[in-house]
This record gives structure tokens, sequence and C-alpha cells, in this order.
């Protein structure tokens, strides 16, 4: 075995816990602030968002393809309910429900351009991103849409010194793992994933399933904007603004491989949306400039890309046989 | 075997007969641009609107060129235009440091260079995936070159090298445009008639095939992603010199998908083997036409984008082959 | 052995692709507690008879009865619902789902949305059990061999209590312990008084596993019997039938006093490709004999780095006298022409001159670095005509050819190549009679030119018609060599002895 290879090999099996372990103690020893228990606290409070649409994202790669528009996706459904709440007074709760349901819409116009038309996911969910991005600029007049008090209120609601998006973000990753493992559903996404041909040989219902991965990621980003938007208590035209490349180094990282039929939603978007968070907490605590996130957490993805593209070999756009 | 055979035989329809599906559809849009325009932008045919539209045509054709050859190859390169901000502001800086214009152009130059560089080896040496890596590399670009900007615009830059690159020396026709056609019509010779142009389209087509018929695959891939580099240096020369400044938002996301309209509009594939280079130019000139008809007409800037995704995802679904296994 | 009544009667099974018949009148007998082993070269029709069966594809005509019931089979799922089985060869598993989630993946047990993973563990260790296999239901399929994997594959085909069980080509991957254990399992089967219909090409193994043999040529089912009526000489014989001389095209050459162009030493592949030694003299046209599945592909794949060697050298003689080159070296020096035409060979959406010039644009350059095109027209006229290759003219799009002519474009390309030594991989795959007789007659004629060929085909008829000598392969090794006057039976003899490698079944 070459020294590369072996090398290789290091980083894919114990590569992760490395590096994690590396970055946390250096930002340990170099702040003062950052190993603190309401500092810990507040990396989990702020990965929420990106955790749960992360985790929407890794049904889709898990298929083997992918979803770019989630940010966008996000950034859209917020709008139309915040816009709603705001100046028809629509109940905030149904209004919620009601973003939700829109993320699903827009998942499921991408799952059928993707399913129906067959256009390449990459391609399809490239325009809708931006598509999603200009519909929902045109709504806001690219204007901040700020929500009525009670709402702002809820952002700041506490289970006892915990803040309560923490335990909503563990129910519904909970729950996105019950269905990824424990269901037929979720069973068939790996299926697909791990071979499409062999997955319609067998009788499995590829085109629905793969559908669903969609509209499951739509209404997830949706639901991580919400959380975004109540923290906030309001809708900034900057939501969501990079977010797809974010949730999809989270799913990297995490170890979902982008050639599908691979990785864990609880075990793996869990500890790389908090990498993700540290790095941006850390930084921060080190007083570095907030553009340099972009780079940093630019470098982490490349590093997990290579090691993915190590473990399962090149796949291109198009087909290769 | 015979099942096989039999096979073979029902696959043996023309594979492409959707081309010319996509050229009527490209002219249909053409033609509903212009009646759009005439009946509700008369401003369009301006003098000084069609300068315009051709020189912000011919930036966007040197980016569409650039990916035309990636996608020919088979990959995708979505850090161009953030390729091309990075690059134009590390010029524009030097130039405010007191370098030379050409000083300034050399920068810009390499600094595309080496981030296609870069996006080359990962793709054909480290085997990674050309849309993640690009999209990587986007991402990381554009942080870097918001971060050496503080999201300001770079200007005052030196007289001599605005005044170079903005002159319109013939019929009042700027310098990018001829630029541009000299280039567009170069690399339209280059990818019809030279060996590595024939190679990109054979390695495009069936990467293995190619791999039998001796091609050198990995070299061409590599040269396709710094093709794309340097075609996002000279855009960035060119489109610096157009705004007299330089700033991170000169690659912002709607000029991705400017360029891949363009590209597909103008009957480039993005499943790799087909496409030409004056297709893309075609392409170019369409999609600005219509951003700048639709800008007159009053049409939001952000219901631009969404037409632009709907044209990709149609004519991507005209062309209508299978969607390959990722 | 207790005698068993017919449970299973296929009788004038017709089909046809495409207006040509691959089945005429095809029948196929098999007995409760018997293994039946179909035998047939490629395209004798065996495969379809097979996908029939599994409700694959469907008859044009014929009856299928199932312990004497009449039953229609339309699609693979109703195949299951009689009872039938089909082991493909190409395994069906999803390597990184877990052994009972492949066995059930189709029809997951459930509780309310929720899989009953417990119930479903035990059901698949039930099934495995029953195979005589001791896999954990809980591990990833990717963590198993081959030969696990297979038995996987067969557990779920047992899942629906099957009464009939396919095996196509159940061995081609497997080492020599999963061997022995898959025929446990055959005998376990056949014990319960299921009928297995085993499709193979290693001779060796009818013998050991079945106690009928069917052979199929050319869409027609042309003996049955019990196998001890048959030795393995026979078996071939019937598979091939008697060769309708055509004649050959040229009358051996000893090359003897030549210099070897391309020299072989103890090539070795893992598990595929066994000490390989040979060489190839000037001028001279070797067949490689074997039947499918003996490393022949293997071997050609390994010679020129489309596939990967564990050890061994190649000698090259350029010329200059012979010097050890690189596989990916060799590649850029020989004309190939590789089995998958379609895959490898011809860029398909490309034109006839455009596919000719491709390796040799290099040589089409004018003053100006450009690829001249009258020169590169001219290249592709010539070879159209040398080849008398059938295209309206050069600007005709490959994909639109027929596959004989797409195969002389692949000739054509490499001959402007000008290379020493051809490898050939089936190159008369799927042509008809004269476009067969085309392309050998154009081998005869590069290696009269003084080009060496080494020539890979299933059809003996055709290796009989061209080559000078012959080099037997089987198993991933090389096992002997004949002169190119040996007959039918010489070279039918030399793949069907038998190494005593297995002892019978239980």
């Amino acid at each position: 075995m070459s020294i590369r290879k072996r090398a290789a090999d290091f980083l894919l099996q114990r590569g992760f816990a490395v590096v994690f372990a590396i970055i946390f103690i250096f930002f340990s020893v170099a702040t003062a602030h950052f190993f603190q228990a309401d500092n810990i606290l507040n990396i989990f409070s702020a990965m929420d968002p990106l955790a749960i649409t992360a985790s929407g994202l890794a049904l889709v790669v898990m298929t083997g393809r992918l979803d770019i528009s989630v940010g966008s996706t996000a950034f859209l459904s917020c709008s139309i309910g915040a816009l709603l709440i705001r100046d028809h007074g629509l109940n905030p709760v149904l209004g919620m429900l009601l973003v939700v349901g829109c993320g699903a819409l827009l998942g499921a116009i991408n799952g059928f351009i993707v399913v129906v038309l067959r256009v390449n996911s990459l391609i399809a969910t490239l325009s809708t991103m931006i598509a999603y991005r200009g519909m929902a600029l045109a709504l806001t007049d690219a204007l901040l849409v700020e929500l009525p008090a009670p709402i702002r209120f809820l952002g700041n609601a506490k289970l006892g010194p915990v803040p309560i998006n923490i335990p909503i973000m563990l129910i519904v990753l909970i729950l996105v793992h019950l269905l990824q493992t424990k269901t037929s559903f979720g069973r068939q996404i790996m299926a697909i994933g791990n071979d499409v041909t062999v997955a319609r040989k067998i009788g499995l219902p590829v085109d629905r399933t793969g559908f669903l991965s969609f509209v499951l990621s739509g209404a997830l980003a949706a639901a991580g904007g919400v959380l975004t938007t109540i923290e906030n208590g309001a809708v900034s035209p900057f939501l969501g603004d990079g977010l797809e490349f974010t949730a999809l180094a989270v799913v990297v990282v995490g170890g979902v491989s982008l050639l599908g039929g691979r990785g864990s939603i609880f075990f793996g978007i869990i500890p790389g949306a908090f990498i993700f968070e540290m790095i941006r907490n850390g930084l921060t605590n080190l007083g570095a400039d907030p553009y340099s996130y972009r780079l940093v957490g630019g470098a982490v993805i490349f590093a997990a890309m290579y090691a993915d593209a190590l473990k399962s070999g090149r796949y291109a756009l198009r087909p290769q046989s | 075997m015979a099942v096989i055979a039999a096979r073979d035989m029902s696959r043996r329809q023309p594979p492409f007969v959707w081309p010319s599906r996509q050229r009527a559809a490209s002219v249909m849009l053409l033609a509903t641009a212009l009646i759009a325009i005439e009946f509700y932008a008369p401003n369009f045919f301006r003098y000084h609107n069609i300068i315009n539209v051709l020189l912000q045509a011919s930036l966007l054709s040197l980016l569409a060129i650039g990916m035309t050859i990636v996608m020919i190859v088979g990959g995708i390169d979505l850090s161009l235009p953030a390729n091309m901000a990075l690059g134009a502001v590390l010029g524009a800086l030097s130039m405010k440091a007191g370098a030379h214009w050409a000083v300034g152009v050399a920068v810009m130059i390499s600094t595309c260079l080496s981030v296609g560089l870069i996006n080359g080896f990962a793709v054909a040496r480290l085997k990674m995936i050309p849309f993640v890596v690009t999209l990587a590399m986007m991402t990381v670009v554009s942080g870097a070159t918001v971060w050496l900007t503080n999201s300001l615009s770079i200007s005052q830059l030196p007289d001599t090298f605005v005044d170079l690159f903005d002159a319109r020396p013939v019929f009042g026709v700027p310098v990018a445009v001829l630029i541009v056609l000299v280039l567009g019509g170069f690399i339209a010779i280059l990818m019809r008639s030279t060996v590595a142009g024939r190679w990109a389209y054979a390695v495009g087509i069936n990467e293995r095939a190619a791999r039998v018929a001796r091609i050198p695959i990995n070299r061409v891939i590599l040269a396709s992603y710094l093709f794309s580099g340097l075609m996002a240096g000279l855009s960035a020369v060119l489109l610096t010199a157009r705004l007299g400044s330089a700033s991170a938002n000169m690659g912002n996301d709607g000029v991705v998908l400017d360029i891949v309209s363009a590209c597909v509009v103008g009957g480039v594939s993005i499943y790799g083997g087909s496409g030409r280079v004056p297709g893309a130019l075609f392409g170019a000139l369409l999609i600005t036409v219509l951003s700048n008809a639709m800008n007159l007409i009053g049409v939001s800037y952000y219901l631009s984008l969404i037409m632009k995704g709907v044209v990709i995802v149609a004519f991507v679904a005209i062309e209508g082959r299978r969607e390959g296994r990722q | 052995m207790r005698t068993a009544q017919t449970l299973l009667r296929m009788d004038g099974v017709c089909k046809a692709y495409a207006g040509v018949l691959a089945l005429n009148h095809a029948t196929l007998e098999a007995r409760g507690g018997e293994a039946v082993a179909v035998m047939g070269a490629n395209g004798a029709g065996k495969s379809t008879l097979m996908n029939i069966l599994g409700g694959v594809v469907a008859a044009d005509s014929g009856r299928i009865t199932l312990d004497g019931e009449e039953i229609a089979i339309r699609s693979p799922r109703q195949a299951a619902q009689q009872g039938i089985a089909f082991v493909h060869q190409e395994l069906t598993m999803l390597p990184t789902l877990t052994v009972a989630e492949n066995i059930f993946i189709d029809d997951l047990p459930r509780r309310g949305p929720f899989i009953r993973s417990v119930e479903m563990a035990h059901g698949a260790e039930r099934l495995l059990a029953r195979l005589g296999c001791a896999i954990s239901a809980k591990t990833p399929v990717e963590q198993l061999g081959v030969g696990d994997r297979q038995l996987i594959e067969i557990a779920r085909a047992l899942r629906r209590n099957a009464r009939v069980i396919i095996f196509d080509e159940p061995t081609s991957s497997l080492t020599k312990p999963e061997r022995q254990k898959l025929f446990n399992v055959i005998s376990g089967l056949k014990a319960e008084g299921a009928v297995v219909i085993y499709i193979t090409h290693f001779l060796d193994e009818i013998f050991t596993v079945c106690e009928r043999v069917t052979v199929m040529r050319n869409g027609e089912t042309v003996w049955s019997s019990l196998i001890s009526d048959v030795g393995p000489t026979r078996v071939v014989q019937l598979m091939l039938g008697v060769s309708e001389n055509e004649g050959r095209i040229r009358t051996p050459i000893e090359a003897i006093g030549e210099q070897p162009v391309l020299s072989v030493r103890r090539l070795c592949r893992e598990g595929v490709l066994n000490e390989i030694d040979f060489e190839i003299r000037r001028g001279e046209i070797v067949g490689l004999w074997g039947l499918l599945g003996s490393g022949r592909t293997e071997l050609l794949h390994a010679l020129v780095g489309l596939g990967p060697i564990d050890g061994g050298t190649i000698e090259w003689n350029g010329g200059d006298g012979p010097k050890e080159i690189t596989p990916e070296r060799l590649r850029a020096r020989v004309g190939l022409v590789t089995e998958d035409r379609r895959g490898e060979g011809v860029l398909l959406p490309l034109s006839v001159s455009d596919n000719v010039a491709l390796p040799n644009l290099m040589s089409l350059l004018n003053a100006w670095r450009l690829v001249d095109r009258v020169r590169q027209n001219a290249l592709a006229d010539a070879m159209i005509e040398r080849l008398r290759i059938k295209a309206a003219d050069r600007e005709q799009v490959v994909s639109t050819l027929s596959g004989g002519n797409q195969q002389k474009v692949v000739f054509a390309r490499w001959l402007a190549t000008s290379p020493r030594l051809f490898l050939l991989d089936e190159p008369t795959r799927g042509l008809d009679v004269n476009a067969k007789t085309e392309i050998l007659k154009l081998v005869v004629e590069l290696a009269g030119q003084g080009c060496s060929v080494l020539l890979v085909s299933s059809e003996l008829e055709d290796l009989m018609r061209v080559c000078d000598r012959y080099l037997i392969i089987s198993r991933g090794r090389l096992v002997g060599a004949l002169p190119g006057s040996a007959d039918v039976d010489a070279l039918m003899r030399s793949i069907a002895t038998i190494k005593n490698e297995y002892e019978a079944a239980p």
C-alpha cells in the first residue's frame, strides 16, 4: 500500500477526530473565552439552522444528487411567511407551518425538474438557487422584513440555561435520522445512492424517492430558515446567502459521500456543523477578520472533498459509460 | 449475445436530433426578445445602448468561451466570475500601490491562471468532482476577495490603464469588442483545427474511448481549466478598465447564471463533447440583449434572474438526454 | 438418487429481436431435485431462454409449464410469484446497506412507519442458515467477499420459496473455497426438491454440479441428456457445432526465424492472470483461444495498461532490438481493438473522418500547426477505400454505420499509425458472416504486410481461418500451445481438459 493511500486511509478513518481535536485545543489555548460552558452552548445554539438545513441536503446527497438551492429556498419561504405575518396579520404559528410548506413546495419544483424533466440536479438547482433568491428579493424589495415583537421574544426563549432552539434541532435531527435509518423510504434513499440502476432493477420506486428527497430538503431548509428568522426577529436580504455552500461543506465534512449511499445524519451532521460553527466562533474570539471565515471554511471543505474523492474515485456531470 | 445485440439495435437512434430543436428554441427566444424590444423598449436601438450591449456581451463572451471549453471537455467551472473578481482586485491593488499598468495586467492574468491551475489539478489529478471543486473554489476565492477589499471598490486606477483598454479605436467600437471578436475567431479555429481542440471534444464525448485512442486525458482536462482561468484574467483586465475600478461584486452569483445560460442557449452541452465557440458568443449576445431589454422594459433585476433560471432549465431539458449517474 | 418428475417444461419457445431469430423452438425440461446445465456458445440463445423464464423478456411463442400447469410470465415479479428465482451474473447488491436490508430491500417488513429490524435480521439469518452461511445480518455488504454476496443474492431469491432457481454464471468471480460452498448450497437446494438451472462456461463444473445437460446452438436445443451420457469434449463439440468450414484465408506460416515483436514474461495479476509467458513474432497471427472468463480479455487489457498488473515484464522490439516497456507505453505503439466497440472503440457522434484522424492528428498538421483538412480527408478517403468501409461519405456520423463498418473505422484509425502489432479482442463480435470475413481478410492482409496480430475470439471458426498458431488460456493461465495446423478436435480437447480440481459435491 502506497504512502499516499495509507495517509488517505488514516485521514478517512480518524482524520475527522484528529482535525476536530486540534482545532478545538488550539482555540481553547489561544483564547480565554472559547473553552467555557456558555460559549460552547453558544456554538450549539448558533449552528442549529445550519445543522437542520444540512440534514435535509444530506438526504439528497445520499441519493447521489445535489441540491444547492437550499439557501435560497430558506430565504424565499421565510420572506413569504414574514410578509404575510407582518402585512396581513397571519397567525405566527400558522406562518411557520406555511413557511415549511413553502419550502416543501420549492423543493418539489426542484424534484420535478430533476426527476420528471431529467435535468441534471446540479444545473437544475443552480438555476433555482438564483431564481428563488431573485424572487425573494423582488418580493421584499431587498429590504429587511421585521417581525412583530412576540416572535422576536421567542428567539430568546430558554429551557433553563439552554436556548430553546437546541432541543428543537436535536428533535428534528433525530426524526430525520430515524427516517433515514428506520423507514423504507430512508433505505430506498440509500439504495438509490448505492446504485440507481440496481435499485431500478430490484423494482424500488426510484423516481418517487428521488422526488421526495428534494421535497424534504426544501422543507428542512425552510425550517432552518425559520430558526434563523426567529433568532434575528427579521428576515434579512442576506438570509441563506452562501448557506448552500456551508451546508454542503457540513455534509461532506460529516462524512456523507457525494457519491451517495453513505453517511449518517445524526452522527455526521452534528459534528460537521459543530466544526464549522466552532471555527467561526473561535476566529471571532481570536479577533480575526470576519471575512476570513469563508477562506478557512473553504480549506476545510477542500480537505474533506479530497478525502471523499480518494474514497470513491471521480464522478462527472455526465454518464461515464 | 443475442440480447445485447438486440439492445444495441434499439439504441441505434441517431443521438443528435436535439441540437436542431435547441437551435430552434434559441432563435425563437431571440425573436421574442426582438419583438418585445420593438414594442416596449424603443430606446434599445440608440447608439449608446447598442455599444453598451456590445460591451457587456463581449465581457460575458470571454467568460462564456472559457466555460465552453471546460464544458466541451466534460467539466464545469463555477469559479469563473469569482476568479475574475479576485484577479481584478489584486491587479487594481498593485496598480494603486504604484505598479506600472503592464504589471497590473500581468498580476490579473497570472492570478486567474493560478486559480485555474488549482481547479485543473484538483479535477485532473486528484480526481475530484468538477462541480464541487469549482463551487468550493468560488466560495474561497470570493471570500478572499471580500476580505482583501473589505467589500469596498478599488477605484482611481492609472489613466493609462483605463484609457488603453477602454479605448474605441475603430468607428467608436470599443477595444474590448474587437479583442473578443478576434479572440473568438482564434479560439474557434483552435477548437476546430488543432490537435488540442480535437482532443478536447474526444475527451468530452467519451473519456474511455479517448484513452484507448492514446489521448493524454489528464493534460487535456488540466488545460481546459487553465484556459478558463486565462479567460477570467482577460475579462478581469477589460472589465476593470471599463468600470475604472475593481470590486468583489464583479463576480456575483448572477454572473455565473449569465455564463451558464449563455452556454446552454448557445448549444453547448453540459454533458460534454459538443458545442462551438461561435454558439457561445451568440448565446452571450442573446443573454445580454435579454437582460438589457428587460432592464429597459422595467422588469426588475431580480425577475430577470428568475427568467434566466427558467431559460437554463428549459434548454437543458430540451437537450433531453438522461440525467447522468452523478 | 430418487427419480423425480418433470417439474418445469419449456416447449417451442421462439423469440426474435428486430427480425433476427434468437430462439427457434427451444425446449428445456427439468426435474425436481436435479440440476440441469444449460450450455451454449455466445449467442446460442441460453441467456434469452433464461430471461424468458425469469420474466425479463417476453417470448413470441411457446409454452411454459410448471408442475403440470401452464403458466404465463410477464415480469420478474410474476416469475417470482410462480416460484422462479433468477440469480443474475451481475450481482444486484447495495454495498452500504446491511445483509438483512439487502435481502429484504424490495419488501421491508414494517410496523407502522418503521422497519422491524429485529424480525428482519432473524428472517435473514434463517435464510442464510439454510444456505449454510453464518454471516451476521447486520454486517454491511461492502465488507463481504463476492462469494458471500452471491449467497445473499441467493437468499433474496429464496425469500419467496423458489421452486426453480436459475444460476447465471455464478462462479465467474468466486475463489475455489467459495465455489465449493456454492456447490454445497446447490446440493442443499436439490435435496429440498427444487429445480436448479445452471449456466456456466466452465465445463468442469457441470460434471460436478449437474445431473442433466441441455446444449443450445443457434437458438435451438440440440441435445438433452443425463450428464453421464456425455463427456466434456462431446459437450464442446455440441456447443460449437461442426465447424462450417469456410476455408482458411491463409495457410499457417511458421515464423520461427523472425524476431519476436513482443515478449511477455511472468505477467501476473492476483487472482486473474497467472505467470503468463509468450512471445509474438513478426508477421504472425497468434490466436488466444479460451472460453469466456478464461482471462483472455483481462490479459489484453493488462498488456496495454487498461487493467492493473502485479508483476512481470513486457519486452518490445520496435526494430532496434528488444527493450523493456511499460503497459502505457505499449499502448502508444500497438493498434488496439477492444471488445466494447461502442464504449471504447469509436466516438459515436463524430464523423468517419474525425474518428480515423483522432490518433493520427500529429501527422496531419500543416505549416500553421493546424490539422490539415485536405490531408485528413485524403487519409479518410484512402482508408474508406482501402478497407471498403460502407459509408455515404467520410462525413457520415459513425453511430449510424453498421457494426462491421464501425469496426473497420477502428482498424482504419490504427492502420494510419502503421503499428507493428495489433491486439484484437473479439473484432468480429456481433457482425454478420460477410462482415466477419471482411474483417478476417483484413487481419491476414495486415499480417502479410509484416504486422503481428494477437487475436482473441470466442468463435473457433474465426480463429481457425486465420491463425498461425494458438495459445490456450484457461483460468488465467496459458495451459498450452497448438500449431496452426491443429484441427477442431485438438482445439476443443485443449480447453475441455479438466484438471481434477474439484471433488464431486456430496
